[in-house]
């Protein structure tokens, strides 16, 4: 048993009383207390799993010990949770009737020490093993259906092997018979079934063809028509089978050779008579039997063979109705068509090793209740009450929510979750599943298991965001999620469950938001606080040629003076485009404000070249108006200086170009000489000219 | 004044008190505990308004505490006035002097721990 203390649950109205108790007991057990009966059933309905025994005093407000214990009873609670009456009162209607309400002991006032503890640990540790031998049971009648299924399962996949089918047909025909059975008795109940008796009729149904195996193989799977001959010996398949059954020794009375006999002769005989071997009619024809034959039809008809196409679910109901494959019971019929929509969709779904999972997973449950099994049957309708309040809140929450397993490895999805995808809700082998890959994509994925499996126990929750497709569109979506551990001494990684959640439209926000923040409204280049902390970011590594451009417009003012400030603002945006159009995309460009620009670009031997075509491209008219610039040139060639000490630099040589000329650019000088080139003395391509 | 003298001052049984409890500290702890206890006033209250369901459950109470701790005079006198009480639809005078039992036992028990304590 583990270290935690287990709880215990005090209830009486004497504070004084409770805390005698309380002091007696806590060594062992944690406690929590409560002052009355409606307290008492509060904390039950919260703390239901976390008590394992609790001490009921029976005269006390509101509502007494004996209202307690029935409504114990009626919750179902008084299974699970022991519990012990302390009473002053001694007369034998009242011990009799705590008894008859489930209390398990009864100890009287005064008590003492030595009992309190004692009958406290001997009936908790009653409760404790008859809990783990509940599970122990459970264990066993899951191990058994389990492995009685894979034997069926295995014996009748032998068959459709050698007969070269897909191996799915066992299934097909497991779920359309369970699928027609259970509508069946919704209709009538003229056949008397019980859900064991379609249980064991679901089991049989794959023994059908198990006659086959006696088959050659070269009639089993001629592809062209059989011969009269070949046909008869393909019709005793039905006998054989039923032969093989009860030539089992000592098991004849066994229930499932019993109806896998009716199964494997029978299933093809029809509803008027003219199937084969017997030629039995109606319902001499036993209804496992029926069920299992239009099962096995319309899984036929649905499914490829060698000798034909698959026809549609519709096409088929259609061809069954119309009795081109034989008579059929007309109840069954009906079940038929009112079954086909849902068992179009189970039917694409089912996959090999989820469907024996879903079959025992049912007959667990059937027998658990049928066993009175207390706790474990409570137990599993409190895990699915769990898991329905769990499904309600990732539903209404918008919230695609999965989980990974290792062992199988596959994803199970939410039924939201599934839809919202466009996926099923169970995937395999999610790594190389292209379904899933197209979702999450192969790379992130494995980045994101590396991730997780690097969580541990202590710290389980991994977080990050991606771009993932959501029905075909990219959406970014937070990945949330939690890895799950073995509750071994060393735990061992089991898988994870998270949630998906589409932040998209916030990082798009995100996005617009920071990208506001760093650029200019009016020309859409970058400002200059966001170039600058580009450039510094550049020049820290310092690993190659930059020239750095500081350039205004020399007749600016006079744009907005005698044209308006909207015509300024046009001059701005063409000046920003052809800035834009005339530097590459790891150069940056940058508004200061007002008419002043920086351009900070590299370059592999001389920055002249490239200084000069901007500088040309730029001074070139705007309508009718001639834009004119004045640049200022600093480079990083044997420059260890920071950006203020550049941007100074690159200042300075445009001032110098204004003093002397203006529409000019000028390099900045080492020694502070300027090398000045007028634009005078370039070749003036721009058709422009000065004012 | 020890505890078992004290038990002796209210009329009460240490033996069986510590045969059941084992620990001075304990039985200490807990009698201060009683006389802190509000069922004493509840019953009080309850019967001066004729709430006799209320003064039942009081009574009761004070007779539990009273059986756990092995206060054996007020623990009886408290036991004749729950079994008066039980199931007791109307007031009646004769309720008075079983009270008055309960109230002299009860004074005489408190008396005795404050004592104990100084």
């Amino acid at each position: 048993m583990s270290n935690i203390k287990k709880k215990i649950l005090i209830v009486d109205d004497s504070e004084l009383n409770r805390s005698l108790l309380a002091d007696i007991l806590s060594v062992d057990f944690d406690i929590i207390e409560a002052g009355d009966g409606d307290e008492a059933i509060r904390i039950l309905h919260e703390r239901e799993l976390e008590i394992s025994l609790m001490l009921l005093d029976i005269v006390m407000p509101k509502m007494d010990g004996f209202e307690v214990l029935a409504v114990m009873n009626r919750m179902g609670w008084i299974k699970t949770i022991p519990v012990i009456m302390i009473s002053s009162e001694t007369g034998s209607t009242y011990i009799d009737r705590a008894y008859d309400l489930g209390a398990v002991d009864y100890i009287s006032r005064p008590f003492d020490e030595r009992t309190v503890k004692h009958r406290v640990a001997c009936n908790f540790m009653f409760s404790v093993r008859q809990k783990e031998m509940s599970e122990l049971l459970s264990k066993q009648i899951y191990q058994h259906e389990k492995d009685k299924s894979l034997m069926i399962e295995i014996l009748s996949h032998i068959v459709e092997f050698r007969n070269m089918e897909s191996g799915l047909h066992v299934l097909h025909v497991n779920v359309i018979t369970k699928a027609l059975l259970n509508q069946l008795v919704k209709k009538t109940d003229k056949y008397n079934l019980n859900e064991k008796d379609i249980n064991l009729i679901v089991n049989a149904s794959a023994l059908h063809d198990v006659g086959k195996i006696t088959l050659p193989s070269e009639i089993l799977n001629k592809p062209g028509k059989l011969t009269e001959e070949e046909y008869a010996i393909m019709k005793n398949h039905t006998v054989e089978g039923a032969n093989m059954l009860t030539a089992i020794p000592f098991r004849k009375n066994e229930d499932l050779i019993k109806v896998g006999y009716q199964i494997c002769r029978w299933h093809h005989e029809r509803f008027d008579g003219r199937g084969y071997p017997d030629g039995l009619e109606a319902d001499e024809i036993p209804i496992s039997a029926q069920v299992v034959s239009i099962a096995d039809v319309y899984d036929a008809l649905t499914s490829e063979r060698v000798y034909k196409r698959a026809y549609s679910q519709e096409e088929a109901v259609q061809m069954i109705l119309n009795g081109e494959c034989g008579k059929f019971n007309p109840i069954l019929l009906e079940c038929l068509v009112e079954t086909a929509p849902k068992l179009k969709e189970e039917l694409t779904v089912i996959s090999l090793s989820g469907s024996v999972d879903n079959k025992i997973n049912d007959t667990v449950k059937r027998i658990l209740r049928e066993g009175k099994t207390g706790a474990s049957d409570r137990s599993i309708k409190l895990l699915e009450r769990e898991r329905q309040k769990f499904d309600f809140l990732s539903n209404i929450s918008g919230e695609i929510v999965f989980e990974y397993s290792e062992t199988p490895e596959e994803i199970k999805l939410s039924e939201w979750g599934a839809s919202k995808l466009g996926l099923p809700v169970r995937l395999e082998d999610p790594k190389i599943n292209s379904y899933w890959n197209n979702v999450f994509s192969k790379e992130d994925f494995n980045q994101f298991l590396n991730e997780i499996h690097n969580t541990s126990p202590e710290n389980p929750v991994y977080t990050n965001r991606y771009l993932l497709h959501l029905n075909n569109q990219p959406k970014w979506s937070k990945v949330i999620a939690r890895s799950m551990w073995s509750d071994e001494e060393n735990p061992k990684f089991e898988g994870v469950i998270g949630k998906i959640v589409d932040v998209n439209d916030e990082v798009e926000a995100m996005e617009q938001l920071e990208h506001q923040a760093e650029h200019d409204g009016l020309t859409g280049l970058l400002n200059h606080a966001a170039a600058k902390r580009r450039i510094e970011r550049i020049l820290k590594e310092r690993r190659k040629k930059y020239a750095f451009i500081v350039f205004d417009l020399d007749n600016f003012k006079y744009a907005n003076d005698n044209y308006g400030h909207l015509f300024g603002d046009e001059v701005l945006k063409t000046v920003a485009n052809r800035v834009k159009e005339n530097i590459r995309v790891n150069d940056i460009a940058a508004r200061m404000g007002g008419d002043e620009f920086i351009v900070f670009m590299e370059y592999k031997d001389t920055p002249l070249a490239q200084t000069d075509r901007i500088f040309k491209k730029l001074c070139r008219n705007y309508k009718d108006f001639p834009i004119s610039v004045s640049m200022g040139v600093a480079i990083t060639e044997n420059f260890k200086g920071d950006y203020e000490e550049l941007f100074h630099m690159a200042d300075t040589a445009m001032y110098m170009t204004k003093q002397k000329s203006k529409r000019a650019y000028c390099f900045y000088d080492k020694n502070m000489k300027m090398v000045l080139r007028s634009a005078d003395n370039l070749e003036d391509d721009d058709g422009g000219g000065k004012r | 004044m020890t505890v078992k003298e004290c038990y002796e001052a209210f009329g009460g049984n240490y033996e069986d008190a510590f045969s059941r409890l084992r620990s001075d500290d304990r039985l200490l702890k807990f009698l201060n505990k009683a006389t802190e206890d509000g069922s004493f006033k509840l019953l009080t209250d309850s019967l001066s308004s004729h709430n006799l369901e209320e003064a039942f459950r009081a009574v009761h109470t004070m007779k539990g505490i009273c059986l756990n701790l092995s206060i054996t005079s007020l623990g009886n006198s408290s036991q004749i006035l729950t079994e008066a009480l039980r199931n007791r639809e109307q007031y009646g005078d004769d309720l008075i002097p079983l009270y008055e039992n309960v109230k002299k036992d009860y004074e005489d028990f408190v008396l005795s721990v404050k004592k104990m304590q100084e």
